[in-house]
């Protein structure tokens, strides 16, 4: 099956452009955890900050476009992978290995129809 | 060329040069800071070898030297030391006129700056501060908001246009529509700005000239946008009765004491035109009803006329309708201290929250005028010094100052 993990992590502990020494510290970790996913990784990247986000909603018919990400929250979406995966309980045990910074969730979404 | 003439260039070039230079380089932040250390070049140089035959050819072929330098030694990773070039205009730059060296590209760079994914707050800012090179100082004054709050608002949407990678083309034809409001509330803060100065000696009414060509260029680019011909008239008819707007003396005169026969009538006869078309395309926009009430003033032929106030008053209830906010009752309260009378005008100012308006002279303004005609002259006084603190232009700070002698 195909999952998608995705990370949410307090986005200012990298800094305002996600350019400081931590960004180099968590790119380290996540090509090297990269490398152990080898084939099992379909694809997935990081993601600037959310001041860079740009939201389009759509609400009837009307399709708006807004400043910012869909919703403020303490943590954020930061990056995500897209794996394969046997079942629910490997995804579980490679999402354990995503790596974060300090405290961050990996939220596990089976692909649709994948 | 004294200090006050460099910065009246500079402010005059900086619109066009820094949207040309952000069209071509695909980066604000470049343009602008090539366009400053330009500036400072010209400063540093200008009085020793002397002022350039054509002043904003020269800031901007200096910027984009300064900007090709500043990208060079960003590709190598090197930190920006200035150098001096010197700038050679051609024989052809020099002899031509500044509008043909410099591509006209300020209608996309008010594109960019009015784009849906930047913030809303932060485009007309960011449009006033690119397009029309004001100070932060004076747009936070214009937005009633700190410098320090509006300072970052800009940061943030240059960030933005810059990572998320907005656009440095004109919208497509049609999404035009939907990107005008922004823009048009811009054009309409800008022109409040250029307008404030009635004198027009101060680097503000430079671009009241500006905004009359920017706000009929949006009517022929875009012309099944009713608003954009209210907002086109509108400004004409404010911009007729400029001549009147000030005394021999140097003293503001108020709308209903102006002398309607020096008005512009060419700007009247296009501002008629315009407002033809917003009334058949946008017959309900608020923006049309502003601009309907800048007709009633302005097919006023003689001071022997009466002063068309019930009128005003009527268009003022017909617009609180579509757009009630403390502005639009202040203004509406000045049609009732004529109509009926000023103590009545008096209690709907003082309805009004105060503290939206605390940093908007002419609040302080209708105040001071309603309390001394009530026989509040203490609290008259108070209010004039209010007024005069928020930084009048000449001619209506000598105004204000008339007035509290009178009280």
């Amino acid at each position: 099956m195909k999952y998608a993990l995705l990370i949410y992590e307090d986005e200012s502990l990298y800094g305002p452009d996600k350019t400081g020494p931590k960004i180099q510290e968590i790119v380290g970790k996540h090509m090297a955890f990269t490398q152990q996913l080898g084939a099992k990784r379909i694809g997935g990247s990081g993601l600037k900050g959310t001041a860079t986000a740009t939201t389009v909603r759509t609400t009837g018919n009307k399709k708006t476009v807004h400043d910012g990400p869909f919703a403020e929250a303490r943590e954020q979406l930061g990056g995500f992978y897209l794996i394969e995966a046997e079942d629910l309980n490997e995804a579980i045990e490679i999402a354990k290995k995503v790596p974060v910074l300090q405290d961050g969730a990996i939220e596990i979404r089976p692909l649709l129809g994948a | 060329m004294n200090g006050a003439a460099l910065d009246r260039v500079f402010r005059t070039a900086s619109g066009r040069i820094i949207a040309a230079l952000a069209t071509r380089f695909r980066d604000l932040t470049l343009a602008e800071d090539a366009f400053s250390e330009s500036c400072l070049r010209a400063v540093r140089t200008w009085p020793e070898r002397g002022v350039p035959a054509n002043p904003p050819a020269w800031l901007y072929r200096a910027s984009e030297r300064v900007a090709i330098d500043m990208l060079r030694r960003r590709r190598v990773r090197e930190q920006y030391v200035p150098t001096d070039v010197a700038v050679e205009l051609s024989a052809e730059d020099a002899m031509m006129d500044d509008a043909c060296v410099i591509p006209d590209e300020r209608l996309r760079l008010i594109f960019i700056c009015c784009h849906p994914a930047v913030a809303p707050d932060a485009r007309a800012a960011l449009t006033l501060r690119l397009v029309c090179g004001l100070t932060i100082t004076e747009i936070a004054r214009a937005f009633l908001v700190q410098e320090a709050t509006l300072a970052q608002r800009l940061v943030r949407a240059k960030h933005k246009i810059a990572e998320a990678g907005v656009p440095f083309e004109l919208p497509s034809r049609e999404s035009w529509p939907e990107r005008m409001e922004a823009v048009l509330s811009t054009l309409e803060i800008a022109y409040a700005k250029a307008h404030e100065d009635a004198s027009g000696v101060s680097s503000h009414a430079g671009f009241a000239v500006e905004m009359l060509h920017l706000s009929k260029l949006l009517t022929e680019l875009v012309p099944q946008a009713g608003e954009a011909f209210a907002l086109a008239a509108l400004i004409r008819y404010a911009e007729a009765r400029r001549p009147a707007r000030v005394d021999g003396a140097g003293v503001m005169v108020p709308l209903a004491e102006q002398d309607p026969e020096l008005w512009r009538r060419d700007l009247i006869t296009e501002a008629e035109a315009l407002l033809i078309d917003a009334t058949r395309l946008a017959p309900s926009a608020s923006r049309t009803l502003q601009a309907q009430l800048q007709r009633i003033w302005c097919m006023r032929r003689s001071l022997n006329e009466p002063a068309p106030w019930p009128r005003i008053l009527a268009l003022y209830d017909r617009l609180l309708e579509l757009r009630d906010d403390p502005i639009v009752r202040l203004n509406r309260a000045v049609a009732v201290a004529e109509v009926e009378d000023a103590a009545t005008a008096l209690c709907e100012v003082e309805a009004l929250a105060s503290q939206s308006l605390e940093n908007f002279l002419p609040y302080h303004a209708v105040r001071a005028d309603l309390f001394a005609r009530t026989g509040r002259v203490d609290a008259a006084q108070v209010a004039y010094r209010k007024a005069l603190a928020l930084n009048p232009s000449v001619a209506e700070a000598r105004w204000l100052e008339r007035k509290m002698t009178a009280l």
